[in-house]
């Protein structure tokens, strides 16, 4: 990600080291913190599509969310027998039926969806599945759109009804709420930006403010950074008996002790927020 | 709680119902015959403010005369920009569905299309405004609107473009959200806000002396036109509101004075009687 142009300059804000490490360090913890709940989120989202799949007795039932690093709405979880597969499918939000209703807030139902060819060849393609009917509807409160649900196949009846897209509005309706007090703010940037500015205050440039965000977040590393596999599966294991729990702990104390000890005899000299900073790369801050 | 779950903007449509559409007597001498008999809507201009229109679609009747689109200036505190959609194409097929509904009751109207799907939560509100604010000063007198805004941030602003059009002469015609909360602007009093009944004819529509959404049009289960010269079954109330365009344009050209509530009122004496 280049964020070259987004840099700090002294003109923009003064020099602090120490406040740029406090908030590297919260911007950390706010990423790990987000990892560490995503397990209860996504128990979350596979209720809502669980539900929805049993309220209008249908055959699948999926969900997006918007992603705001990405910009593309992502299939997070899927229910029912058929249409797991769209699963990790991106779509542009403002492309598609589901675009659609993501960025009117419109909720729609469609039938003849096999027939007239349109999902045939995409849609199916991809998830190996061709429903004849969907009802996509935004999930929204009053704090704005963040994804949409979609329920596929109505076994009942060939297509869905009137009352049938305002109930799934209003079900979703109830979802979002819940969706959005299952989860810690997802955008870390966004997050660390309102806390900055709110620091800072309104007279503060908004490049300065955007020049520390980036700054922070330049020392968390991208999906593939090997810590964050590791928070996942301490997140797995929280649930664990103290027995447990006591045994994990010891192991990874003793692994970190040794870790600790191997830097020592490469004479590391980095390491600004404890260990962990360390052991991720950041004695070469010239790397991607 | 209760309450919250039953369905709200259609439910006076519905067949089900069992609501009776209460209203007052025909306003004298007024009937379909001389509201809009004879008349195909030549003369009037209907913006579609939504996905784009396929300007080769069959359903449209190469009645596009003109397309637009609107994005998202390049920064954060940029205006959005209107450029001419030279290609004429529809992101999704709705805002053809829309224009071959209007199409196909006035046949004689000429559509411009605003195409305003932004790419995110910020940016969809101030494009989408923005397509309103261009529509209202290009001289169209309908604008057919299936989408809305749930923001309160934006709310002013939604407002003011309301009025704007009123004074300006403009109809609004707006379909309700399908689910309860906040939607502008087919919650303000000024547009004419549309939820759809599950009657199959175009000819049929309700008026609904309870505001805030005061028409009911054919919306379940309608064929419709969509992207890639295709078509397909949509139900929603946004495929309701463009049956109710499409009749205002036809009034419009045969009593081309009449202002938005006049516009309102001839609608609603012409109502198909409940029942």
């Amino acid at each position: 990600m280049n964020r070259e142009g987004d840099r700090p300059t002294s003109r923009d804000i003064p020099p602090d080291a120490e406040f740029s490490a406090v908030i590297a360090a919260i911007t950390a913890r706010s990423q790990i913190a987000q990892r560490l709940e995503l397990g209860a989120s996504e128990a979350v989202l596979r209720s809502v599509v669980e539900a929805a799949v049993a309220l209008f007795e249908a055959e699948a039932a999926s969900l997006a969310l918007y992603d705001p690093d990405r910009k593309m709405l992502v299939f997070r979880v899927a229910a029912g027998e058929h249409g797991q597969e769209v699963v990790g499918m991106e779509i542009q939000p403002d492309r598609g039926l589901a675009g659609y209703v993501f960025s009117s807030g419109q909720g729609l139902a469609i039938s003849d969806v096999a027939t007239d060819g349109r999902f045939g060849r995409g849609f199916a393609r991809a998830t190996g599945y061709v429903p004849r009917s969907i009802v996509a509807v935004p999930l929204v409160d009053d704090s704005g759109t963040i994804g949409i649900l979609e329920v596929l196949d109505k076994r009942s009846e060939l297509t869905f009804s009137l009352r049938d897209v305002e109930l799934a509005g209003v079900f979703a309706r109830q979802a979002t709420v819940a969706i959005r007090a299952s989860r810690v703010e997802r955008d870390t940037a966004a997050l660390i930006r309102k806390v900055v500015s709110g620091l800072a205050g309104e007279d503060t440039p908004a490049p300065g403010v955007d020049a520390l965000v980036a700054a922070a977040l330049e020392g968390l590393g991208g999906d593939d950074d090997p810590l964050w596999p590791l928070v996942e599966q301490i997140a797995a294991i929280r649930e664990a008996s103290p027995d447990q729990l006591e045994l994990v702990t010891t192991l990874l104390g003793a692994l970190a002790r040794q870790t600790a000890r191997a830097r020592g005899r490469r004479s590391a000299v980095e390491g600004r927020i404890g260990p962990r900073a360390g052991g991720r790369g950041r004695a070469d801050p010239g790397s991607e | 709680m209760t309450s919250e779950i039953v369905p709200a903007w259609s439910e006076p449509f519905l067949e089900s119902g069992g609501v009776a559409l209460r209203r007052l007597p025909p306003l004298p001498s007024i009937d379909r015959e001389w509201a809009m008999g004879g008349s195909d809507g030549t003369g009037v201009t209907v913006a579609i403010v939504d996905s784009g229109v396929e300007r080769e679609h069959p359903a449209v009747g190469g009645k596009l005369v003109r397309s637009v689109k609107v994005e998202a200036g390049a920064t954060q505190d940029a205006d959005p920009v209107v450029s001419e959609d030279e290609e004429g194409i529809d992101v999704v097929g709705h805002g053809t569905a829309c224009a071959g509904i209007i199409h196909a009751l006035a046949p004689g109207v000429d559509l411009v299309s605003v195409r305003v799907l932004g790419p995110n939560n910020r940016s969809k509100g101030i494009v989408f405004a923005a397509g309103l604010d261009w529509a209202i000063r290009q001289g169209v007198r309908v604008m057919n609107l299936s989408l809305s805004s749930s923001s309160d941030a934006l709310f002013g602003l939604f407002h003011e473009l309301a009025d704007q059009a009123y004074f300006a002469n403009v109809l609004m015609v707006c379909a309700a959200n399908n689910v309860p909360g906040n939607s502008y602007p087919s919650l303000f009093a000024s547009v004419v806000s549309v939820a759809a009944h599950d009657r199959a004819d175009p000819a049929v529509w309700f008026y609904n002396p309870r505001p805030p959404v005061e028409f009911g049009a054919y919306g379940v289960d309608v064929p419709v036109a969509w992207r890639s010269g295709e078509r397909i079954v949509a139900t929603g109330n946004s495929f309701a509101a463009p049956h109710i365009a499409g009749y205002a344009a036809r009034i419009l050209a045969k009593h081309p004075d009449a202002t938005p509530f006049e516009i309102k009122a001839i609608l609603a004496a012409t109502a198909t009687p409940p029942g």
